[in-house]
């Protein structure tokens, strides 16, 4: 028997770092068209309703969804914080914590969602026989905005999941929560935020000053 | 692929550019918002998008360092933008190219049956 030790046959580190990170990549891809088809759908009916989207726009709460946007934005910072933290062999103990604040950041954002959709059923903007507003394509609007909103809060969901058993799996230093892991959960993690940072514009912002 | 991210002094370097991504983006957000508060017509959309690619752009390059990434990667990132491009231009084309013919909406009403004049037992 030679003495010398087999690597793994499939996995090997050194060669491929950036397996996961491709994977990762790969459907983040899938991703773009998945929220890319509603996006488009926004814009048809921009076009087609300027007056009903403004009307829509205008009856969103700007200003949680302005400090939405910034949790989001610095919960991204802090993951992408975490992940850093493996180049310093002091920083290392940061991980866990900075996981934890990340997800953390995102459970205020969608508790201030939650909020944000109480206030509008309660307003009447839920599409429906009793919708308040009576110009033409706003409820197509607030259809759209429920929709895009709830299936982006579904992908938060998700995410902060899979931060939450990371943050535990890494202060418990068990061997699925690595700095690949973390990577991977760190890219997905920056997709949805990217996808909330064109909504906010779209959704917020339209005929703000009219 | 070369690591310049190794040692003390290359987590301080990547804190320091974290940091000052994570204020740029929050400054562009607040540009966003005031800019959405000027009067500048159809700009007003043209620079909430043109903020948000620059946002987009600062989280992708810095935070999900495509700007380390090998070519595979950016690839990848790169062929999910294209196809939704031509999402977009193709389903545009559709729509701009369509006539529109509404119908009127109609409030529900009861209306008289269908086959024959007497009504017939059910």
């Amino acid at each position: 028997m030679s003495g010398a030790t087999l690597a793994h046959p499939s996995v090997d580190e050194k060669q491929e770092p950036e397996t996961g990170k491709l994977g990762m990549w790969v459907f983040l891809a899938s991703e773009v068209l998945f929220f890319g088809g509603l996006f488009v759908a926004y814009l048809v009916g921009r076009v087609r309703f300027p007056a009903g989207w403004a009307e829509g726009s205008r009856h969103t709460d700007v200003l949680l969804g302005t400090v939405n946007t910034a949790v989001l934005l610095t919960s991204s910072a802090a993951v992408a914080l975490a992940v850093a933290c493996e180049e310093d062999g002091h920083a290392r103990r940061w991980k866990a914590r900075l996981l934890s604040l990340t997800a953390a950041l995102g459970t205020v954002f969608l508790l201030l969602k939650g909020l944000e959709w109480h206030d509008e059923w309660r307003e009447h903007l839920l599409p429906g026989p009793d919708f308040a507003l009576h110009v033409a394509g706003a409820q197509q609007f607030f259809a759209l905005y429920f929709l895009v909103t709830g299936l982006h809060g579904v992908h938060m969901v998700c995410g902060i999941v899979a931060l939450s058993l990371l943050a535990r799996g890494r202060a418990r230093a068990r061997p699925w929560a690595g700095a690949r892991e973390l990577e991977v959960a760190a890219l997905y993690w920056h997709f949805v935020d990217v996808v909330w940072i064109f909504l906010y514009p779209l959704l917020y912002l339209v005929d703000r000053h009219g | 692929m070369a690591d310049h991210h190794a040692g003390p002094s290359g987590f301080a370097r990547e804190r320091r550019t974290i940091a000052f991504a994570w204020i740029a983006l929050l400054l562009l957000m607040l540009t966003s918002l005031g800019s959405a508060y000027a009067r500048l017509g159809p700009w007003n959309m043209v620079a909430g998008l043109v903020i948000a690619g620059i946002k987009a752009g600062i989280v992708a390059w810095l935070f999900m360092r495509l700007r380390e990434a090998g070519v595979l990667i950016r690839l990848a990132a790169v062929a999910g933008l294209g196809a939704w491009c031509i999402l977009l231009v193709l389903s545009g084309v559709d729509y701009a190219t369509r006539t529109l013919t509404p119908a009127d909406v109609q409030r529900p009403q009861q209306l008289p049956p269908v086959h024959g004049a007497a009504s017939q037992p059910h």
